[in-house]
């Protein structure tokens, strides 16, 4: 009758605003048990319990038959849970298999580390992920992407009998998501329990086993995963059925926007040709690797060792400063958003108006109530979840404060707008909405760039895909006719040119 | 669609959290509380009127340079340079002022020094990536050193009448250099809490990757904050000369910058930028100036001051740290 892990009853409040209330959740040998929500559902917060770095107000964790205290991250750690947290922790200072082994470093009986013995483990978890890096790059090199497997395999070196999966894929194509599953169902049979939190249901469907859906910090419901359910799922978690819907029209567009010939970086991307005119939603995807956020770090004055041409509209730009690119007409909304998108001792309004200031100045000093209202208008419009916008923007739940990034870009409103992975950690109701408003923007007349890893998604906004691979473009495709087998295809490199 | 529940919550929460939220922001004005209260039960001299114009007197050129360095702090840095520099500027300023007898053109050369060593701290971090402990560091000596040399390692007084009262003169009961203090702290705030700059600043010591990524010019507003911290010295230094109508190459500003980084840290400032209040550095100066006061007023030797500002500021960082 014991499960392998019972969370009992837990309730916990931040500031008096209670965010589970009387949750439990049951989690069995070799089981992969799916944690869904909203935005906000108190997802992370409970696994925040379970990993010892939030304490429950009430309630009790009973792990094998035995109640336990989850006081610190490393007592969890001691009762063999590991834990990918939401937002990435790795250290860019180190490299990768000093990041693998932080803490927990191999040592020979003089107390010296063992550097190749952990360079073996390493490339040998590294190479079951599919991913092929030195272990002695240092991580700073690294693209998210990389950086998000290199958490994973963080979790998967200790050896655990539970890992916590907090939003595990956000950065990864579909493929890496795979290989990522394989080792997930080999893990299972050797009895490893997983809790897996993510917003695409899809994965949900393949890899796991039960699942419990949060809402308000209130367990709805929990039961066997079931083929016909997906729909019912998502019923219980935004309270409606999301469509599936090609959400653009083709139509006419107006004048080339941005181009770029023959652009090339060393190591990164080569010979990048492409347009977008106003009006138009062009996309890009591929795998990890494919140069595809450093192409655009480029093109936003980020990176500075590139050649080639951008015109933007008809007019030769060198942009070498982001703030030369917003002057311009360009706005990139970043992945990653704790390292490249969030200041968060800034609270949530402030973050909100960071790259807008001058929208809300007179006189040479901000307003803030010009702030606050502006705000409210895209709490409202974008449907952000904050207990109170005075606090820094670290307290939000991790889709909430995605949707803060997202309107501190759409204040920009920018002429060229680049979203890269826009829907990172937004839940499925919220990132068709999200997508209207991208629509929204072409249909004004903006000219948008969607990077993603899921094809899949953005087959559905995007007038043009480019694939890359390793740098290049390897194929082009209108959005309507596009297969995910071919995009995926090209961008694993089996197909070239077209 | 955020549900009633939620909105209950998030209404009958704000009396609660204000409370603590008072308590974390603003613990340096508690500890100021305690402080004064203390010293006016151990002391009855202390809340003599002349007692605390006294303090505020004695605090105002420390208080001018904390402004700059919270500003500094904020950005993620640190400036060492900060005595040194108001050496420098004070000989330069006097040298400029006997020589062309004019006091304006001493202030403007005062004025000029600061901004001129604060860009070179600002643009050896910015643009040179050199580690801002390092370069002010290397600034401290340099700067010392060109004050000993112009004035052959002494001290040099002012010539020409008036540039004494500067410092020596009251509007109505309050002293020109608490004057000018205030004044600057009123600067300081709008700046910091009230332009496009003061958020930029936050920015970049919270996360100067997200900061640049937002369009900010990272290295422009780096510098600026290195020079406006330079132009505060100097108006500390313009005060410290005209007081004695002299400056010291040698002892003038000795030991400054370990005063003024004290204060902001006990005002809560963190090491790292990002987080803290020209209010907190403000509180932050009246307690070591009351600390001071007090141990003359209780004899206590002079010697020992140092280690009373030591344990005061490790006893700050103890409290930061838990947080
Ligand atoms: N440290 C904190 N202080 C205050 N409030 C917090 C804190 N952490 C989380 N919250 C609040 O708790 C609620 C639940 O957040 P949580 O991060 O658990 O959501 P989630 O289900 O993981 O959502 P998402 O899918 O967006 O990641 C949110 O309203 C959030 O603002
Ligand atoms: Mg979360």
């Amino acid at each position: 009758m014991s499960s392998f892990l019972s969370m009992k009853n837990i309730s916990k409040s931040f500031n008096h605003v209670p965010v589970l209330k009387n949750v439990s959740i049951n989690v069995e040998h070799g089981e992969i048990h799916a944690l869904l929500g909203e935005n906000g559902a108190g997802k992370s917060t409970l696994m925040n319990i379970l990993g010892g770095v939030h304490q429950p107000d009430e309630g009790a964790i009973v792990l094998n038959g035995q109640t336990v205290e989850m006081t610190t991250p490393r007592t969890s750690q001691s009762y063999g849970i590991s834990f990918i947290h939401q937002e990435l922790n790795v250290i860019s200072d180190l490299r990768v298999y000093e990041n693998l082994f932080l803490g927990n470093e191999l040592k020979n009986r003089f107390g010296f580390v063992k550097v190749e013995e952990m360079c073996d483990k390493t490339s040998d978890i590294l190479a079951e992920l599919g991913v092929d890096i030195h272990p002695k790059t240092y991580v700073r090199h690294l693209d998210t992407s990389y950086k998000q497997m290199l958490e994973i395999a963080k979790a998967l070196l200790h050896n655990s009998r539970l890992i916590i999966m907090d939003e595990p894929t956000t950065a990864l194509a579909e493929h890496e998501v795979h290989r990522l599953f394989a080792l997930m169902k080999n893990l299972k049979q050797t009895g490893v329990s997983i809790i897996y939190i993510s917003h695409k249901l899809k994965e949900i469907q393949e890899v796991c086993d039960t699942y419990t859906v949060l809402r308000d910090g209130h367990v709805v419901g929990s039961n066997r995963m079931k083929d016909e359910n997906l729909d019912e799922i998502t019923k219980l978690m935004v309270g409606k059925s999301v469509s599936e819907d090609r959400l653009t029209e083709s139509h006419s567009f107006g004048p080339v926007a941005l181009e770029v010939k023959h652009l090339t970086s060393e190591g990164f991307f080569k010979d990048i040709n492409f347009t977008v005119r106003k009006g138009e939603i062009v996309g890009f995807t591929g795998l990890a690797g494919d140069g595809r956020t450093e192409l655009f770090e480029s093109l936003f004055g980020f990176r500075k060792k590139y050649n080639g041409q951008i015109k933007i509209f008809a007019q030769d730009v060198n942009i070498n400063h982001p703030k030369q690119a917003l002057k311009a007409g360009m706005g990139l909304v970043p992945k990653d958003r704790k390292e490249n998108a969030i200041i968060k001792d800034l609270n949530v309004i402030q973050n909100m108006s960071l790259s807008s200031l001058a929208h809300f100045e007179k006189a040479g000093l901000i307003k803030g109530r010009a702030e606050r209202e502006k705000f409210n208008f895209y709490e409202q419009k974008l449907n952000i979840k904050v207990p109170n916008p005075k606090t820094t923007i670290d307290k939000l739940s991790g889709g909430n404060q995605q949707k803060v990034v997202i309107a501190k870009w759409l204040e920009v409103n920018a002429d060229i707008i680049i979203f890269d992975n826009p829907t990172q950690g937004i839940d499925v109701g919220a990132r068709r909405e999200i997508y209207q408003h991208i629509v929204a923007l072409a249909d004004k007349g903006k000219a948008v760039i969607i990077l993603s890893s899921e094809a899949s998604e953005i087959r559905k906004v995007c007038h043009t895909i480019h694939v890359m691979y390793q740098g290049e473009v390897t194929a082009q495709f209108a959005g309507e006719e596009a297969t995910d087998d071919e995009i995926m295809s090209y961008a694993t490199g089996s197909k070239r040119g077209r | 669609m955020a549900e009633p529940e939620f909105e209950r919550a998030k209404r009958s929460t704000k009396w609660n959290s204000r409370l603590s939220w008072i308590w974390t922001e603003y613990s340096v004005i508690i500890a100021f509380l305690i402080l004064f209260v203390v010293s006016s039960i151990l002391s009855p001299r202390f809340l003599e009127f002349s007692n605390l114009m006294n303090i505020l007197m004695q605090v105002s050129i420390i208080g001018v340079i904390a402004l700059g360095m919270t500003m500094i702090m904020l950005s993620g840095g640190i400036d060492l340079s900060v005595g040194s520099v108001l050496a420098l500027v004070g000989v330069f300023s006097v040298i400029a002022l006997n020589a062309s007898g004019s006091i304006f053109i001493a202030i403007i050369t005062a004025l000029a020094v600061g901004a001129f060593t604060g860009f070179l701290n600002g643009f050896m971090v910015a643009k040179l990536k050199i580690a801002a402990f390092i370069a002010t560091l290397g600034m401290m000596a340099a700067a010392r050193s060109i004050a000993l040399y112009t004035s052959d390692g002494g001290s040099i007084s002012g010539e020409v009448e008036g540039f004494s009262a500067i410092s020596n003169s009251s509007i109505g009961a309050v002293q020109s250099p608490i004057f000018i203090f205030g004044l600057m702290a009123v600067l300081v705030f709008i700046l910091l809490h009230q332009t496009r700059f003061g958020r930029y600043v936050y920015a970049i010591g919270s996360n100067e990757k997200g900061a640049l990524l937002s369009g900010i010019r990272v290295d422009r507003i780096k510098m600026a904050v290195y020079t406006l911290a330079g132009m505060l010295v100097s108006v500390a230094a313009i005060i410290e000369t005209s007081r004695l109508n002299s400056i010291s190459s040698s002892s003038s500003g000795q030991l400054y910058e370990l005063d003024a980084i004290a204060a902001v840290i006990i005002g809560g400032t963190r090491m790292t930028g990002g987080r803290g209040k020209v209010v907190g550095t403000l509180f932050g100066v009246l307690i070591l100036g009351i600390l001071n006061n007090m141990m003359n007023l209780m004899n206590v030797s002079p010697y020992l001051q140092g280690f009373v500002t030591g344990l005061v500021i490790i006893i700050a960082v103890v409290f930061q740290k838990r947080e």
